[in-house]
């Protein structure tokens, strides 16, 4: 697929994020991001803890400061100091699906409170019976029933937890949705109901996705493009197909090595390949993302860069 | 498989009951299991079937309020479920029975040097010198996979990165030689390549030291790494169990069908995942037949009123599903899970999406 | 296994219908946090009973001086010396003081206003320090410098400042109330800025904050309601201690007037007679102990069942 001709909604610009931790330290939480999220596309983005991949999803939604760079969506900057309308307007085009759906539902409000919230601060409804019918269409939307509506969060299972917490989202007709991890929390046996439920609201609202998660198993189902991060950097985008078959970067392959398969004849024989950064090109030459093949992108050095490709030509 | 190993431990009948408030709840229903000398055994169950639970009584770790309420737990000729207090568990629980939490941190004290919670099991174990305890703890520090043990034997676990952490939960567990580990989702809160790392020290560690292992987990795709045998679990009870080519290739309970169909790994781009609807049964309400009847799009009538027994699909593969009586009609498992081993070996052979070099 | 092929038909072992929905369906009988919260308090019977002898206590000391008629100015009995100093009777159930009045009488009107007087303290107190601590825990920004107001605010010497103010303002209950909120809202304020910083940024609130939610809506839904528990708990010590401190201002003349009857005034008045009847003191001490504890008891339970962890 061409991406040239392809609509871009979000575009992240050598984004930096840093914290202070005290003592006037800075920890660099991510460094020079930069890519472009199209529009109806699920944008994965993949790394492990600490690595930065949260740190960025909450950035465009204006949750955390960019140090550096900027985030534009649909054309406009929405990072950094803008007017109180565009920032209203942030809040109604991007939603968030959060891990952990227990500790992001408030306990003390019934479901009809927790999906109805955006609609209160929108006022995005005619009357109370609009509403009311909008907040059923929203939880039948996510395979939950109106009787739900009276229920405390805390009365549900994980699954339909992370379900109110989609419907919330939803019903605030966005056009982007960060979701962080969204099924990470939940059991094995639930994850698949929310990536389908994902999937057919997708189609359903034409929406675009930023699906962050740290196991590309889940990812190679639910993403159109892939970008790895470790870190802080991003070391390898490409687009879901290419990415399983041709890994470079041998943090991408210690991750698709670690996908555990559910066979065991398979398992004995298969290897875990640890990352182990030393056999990267010492010589200290500043990394940058590099388009290797067209969409595929690889953070290396002049030599690294050689070397994959090399690579890739044999492969 | 070798017929003549020997049980190292055995349950039988074992219920266990909370009492929460004025209700009770009975979290484990009748659930037996031999456990062979060497072996590994996985428990899956999604959380609240009891997995836990289960476990927890070969330590008398239960919560104050549950209790066992039927069954024994035969371990070297002693029932377990007659100990009571903690001078009862001595030489037992922590020495020969030790166990892995998902939460490293739970069982380390964040106010004591790593080395010296080490130094102490094998102080108190092995009645060893301070001196020789030391060089023990190092020794088994590098075993585990800890560079320069030597020097970061004085450092704090807040000092530790998670996936060390766990490693050095597992020097402690160890170092008394266990002659059972139980490892209760040791990995859940670790990232999918320390997971990898620490699943292939656990079976490194198991062929060198010879004990036994039982693996609790809600993910099957990391059972077929660690286990020689399998139980699934739902409901509180063990509903299939056999070796764990028998369990992957062969399954026969239905809700086996639906864990090993939900699996992402073998999930099909642009199409729906297969998923398993609605919530896992209340434990407070007393289970009539199959518990898992009301999710189970393949139940039969007889599942919403009689519990099945196991029924026998090979010398070591059972399954706890009117599904396998002669009188029940023929049902294939999902499409998703046919030829299971060809879909897995393609995708893992070159040019397969989960081919590495 | 034999018996079961006896025992059922071989139309059992047909499919069943499957619905999706009926598995969503939550068995449990709803949850109601208030009627949760009533449940739990009504459990324990021995708070019950405390309760309602609270409730007695307080309902008689509203209503009985009314009835009584009793007036601090007014002491009809004072020239008729066999009235006065009598030791508890049938006739008299509290016997009668200095002046010849009736202690009942006495002790009732003034409980009255000691209630009256610490419900509306703790009442202002609470508003204000509430609403105050909630909006000073929510904005970082204002932190810094309600922190200063409170360091301020929090070292007044409290007696001196009464002293002040009861002699500019003149004894009397406004005054009273006025002496006893002027710094106390403070400590509330203080108090529940701390336990709105310590939920502030979990993450349900993160997520309202993506939601679009106002941090005034944020306080009123996501907070306050999370610090019900500790609110009441707060309450619970308050209201005694307010009716407490009611009595030492009075007892250090800088309470109520000479026109109202008060416990303080009392026990201040009656300390001088402990030698020869020693009744005079202890029946406004044991009342004030008796509505003090179970005011505590009351309000310890009333948070406790309020803590939704106890609702199972």
């Amino acid at each position: 697929m061409s991406n040239e001709n392809r609509e871009v909604i979000l575009s992240i610009k050598h984004v930096d994020i840093t914290f202070e931790t005290g003592n006037k330290k800075k920890l660099v939480a991510v460094k020079d991001a930069n890519f472009d999220i199209y529009k109806g596309e699920t944008f994965a983005l993949v790394g492990e803890s600490g690595s930065g991949k949260t740190t960025l999803g909450r950035a465009i939604l204006r949750i955390n400061p960019c140090s550096a760079g900027e985030i534009l969506f649909e054309g406009k900057r929405i990072s950094g100091k803008i007017s109180r309308e565009e920032d209203r307007n942030v809040v109604r085009n991007i939603q968030m699906i959060f891990q952990d759906p227990a500790a992001s539902l408030n306990e003390r409000a019934t479901i009809e409170y927790c999906v109805s919230e955006g609609l209160y601060n929108f006022h995005l409804y005619e009357n109370e019976e609009d509403r009311v019918a909008k907040v059923d269409k929203a939880l039948k939307d996510v395979g939950l029933l109106p009787e739900h509506k009276s229920r405390y969060p805390h009365e549900f299972s994980g699954g339909q937890r992370q379900r109110v917490g989609i419907a919330r989202a939803m019903i605030m007709d966005p056009k982007f949705i960060v979701a962080d991890e969204p099924i990470s929390a939940l059991d094995v046996s639930i994850r698949a109901q929310v990536l389908n439920l994902m999937n057919k609201l997708k189609a359903e609202k034409d929406l675009t996705y930023l699906f962050i998660a740290h196991d590309l198993s889940v990812v190679r189902f639910i993403a159109d493009r892939i970008a790895v991060i470790h870190l802080g950097e991003i070391v390898e985008i490409a687009d879901s197909e290419t990415l399983f078959r041709y890994p470079l970067h041998p943090y991408t392959i210690s991750l698709l090595s670690s996908v555990p398969m559910p066979d065991p004849i398979v398992e004995r024989t298969r290897r875990h390949i640890d990352y182990d950064p030393s056999v990267l090109d010492q010589s200290g030459e500043k990394r940058e993302l590099r388009e290797i093949r067209p969409g595929h992108f690889i953070l290396a050095t002049s030599r690294e860069y050689a070397d994959y490709e090399y690579k890739l030509q044999s492969m | 498989m070798d017929e003549n190993r020997n049980i190292i431990i055995s349950a039988k009948d074992v219920e266990v009951k909370f009492r929460v408030r004025d209700r009770y709840l009975t979290a484990i229903r009748n659930v037996s299991l031999d456990l062979y000398e060497g072996e590994t055994f996985a428990i899956v169950g999604e959380s609240g079937s009891g997995k836990s639970v289960f476990t927890k009584t070969f330590t008398g770790m239960l919560e104050s309020n549950g209790t066992i309420s039927n069954g024994s737990v035969m371990f070297h000729g002693k029932d377990l479920t007659k100990l009571k207090t903690d001078k009862d568990w001595e030489g037992i629980r922590g020495a020969k029975i030790s166990t892995i939490f998902q939460d490293p941190m739970t069982s380390l004290n964040p106010i004591r040097t790593i080395g010296s919670q080490i130094t102490e099991v094998i102080e108190k174990h092995q009645g060893v010198s301070a001196s020789e305890a030391k060089k023990q703890a190092i020794e088994m520090m590098e075993r585990v996979g800890i560079k320069n043990a030597a020097d970061r034997f004085d450092e704090y676990p807040f000092q530790y990165s998670g996936g060390m952490r766990q490693r050095i939960v597992i020097a402690i567990a160890l170092s008394c030689h266990p002659e059972i580990l139980i490892c209760d989702e040791p990995t859940t809160a670790l990232d999918v390549t320390i997971q990898a790392q620490i699943i292939s020290l656990i079976r490194d560690l198991q062929k060198e030291l010879k004990f036994t292992t039982l693996y609790i987990t809600h993910d099957l795709g990391v059972v077929a790494n660690v286990a020689d045998r399998v139980g699934v679990m739902y409901g509180g009870q063990i509903i299939e169990y056999g070796n764990v080519e028998e369990v992957f290739f062969d399954p026969r309970h239905p809700y086996t069908w639906a864990l090993l169909s939900s699996l992402p790994q073998l999930g099909v781009k642009g199409e729906d995942l297969f998923f398993i609807a609605g919530t896992p049964p209340s434990l407070f309400n007393e289970i009539k037949g199959d518990a898992f009847a009301p999710r189970n799009e393949h139940a039969l009538k007889i599942d919403f009123v009689q519990e099945p027994p196991f029924y026998r699909v090979s010398d070591t593969h059972y399954a706890k599903t009117w599904l396998l009586d002669p009188r029940a009609p023929k049902l294939e498992k999902p499409e998703v899970i046919q030829n299971l081993h060809e879909k897995i070996q393609k995708m893992t052979d070159k040019g397969g999406a989960f081919h590495v070099e | 296994m034999e018996e079961n092929s006896v025992k059922y038909d071989s139309d059992l072992f047909e499919f069943a219908s499957y619905d999706k929905d009926e598995s969503e369906h939550i068995a449990a009988p709803k949850y109601s946090y208030w009627k949760s919260v009533w449940r739990t308090f009504v459990k324990d019977k021995f708070t019950v009973g405390v309760a309602i002898l609270l409730l007695i206590l307080i309902l008689f000391a509203l209503i009985q001086p009314s009835v009584s008629g009793y007036d601090p100015l007014i002491a009809p009995n004072i020239n008729n010396s066999e009235m006065r100093f009598i030791k508890p009777c049938a006739e008299h159930i509290f016997g009668t003081d200095n002046v010849g009045n009736e202690v009942f009488d006495v002790v009732w009107a003034g409980a009255k206003n000691s209630i009256i007087i610490s419900f509306v303290c703790t009442f202002i107190t609470m508003v204000l320090g509430v609403v105050i601590g909630a909006v000073w825990g929510f904005s970082k920004k204002i932190d810094k410098w309600m922190l200063e107001v409170y360091n301020v605010v929090a070292n007044v010497p409290f007696l001196l400042l009464a002293m002040i103010l009861s002699y500019v303002l003149g004894a009397g209950m406004g005054t009273l109330i006025f002496v006893m909120c002027v710094t106390e809202w403070v400590f509330v304020a203080f108090f529940i800025r701390t336990q709105v910083m310590i939920i502030r940024d979990r993450e349900y609130n993160l997520a309202s904050k993506c939601l679009g939610t106002s941090n005034w809506t944020m306080i009123k839904n996501n907070i306050l309601p999370y610090l019900i528990s500790v609110i009441m708990t707060y309450v619970s010590r308050m209201v005694p201690s307010l009716i407490s401190y009611e009595v030492f201002l009075s007892y250090m003349g800088l309470g109520l007037g000479v026109t109202k009857a008060s416990l303080g005034r009392m026990i201040s008045i009656y300390t001088s007679y402990m030698n020869g009847y020693p009744h005079l003191f202890w029946i406004p001490v044991t009342v004030l102990a008796i509505l003090s504890i179970s005011l505590y008891i009351v309000g310890q339970k009333l948070a406790d069942a309020a803590d939704p962890r106890t609702h199972m």
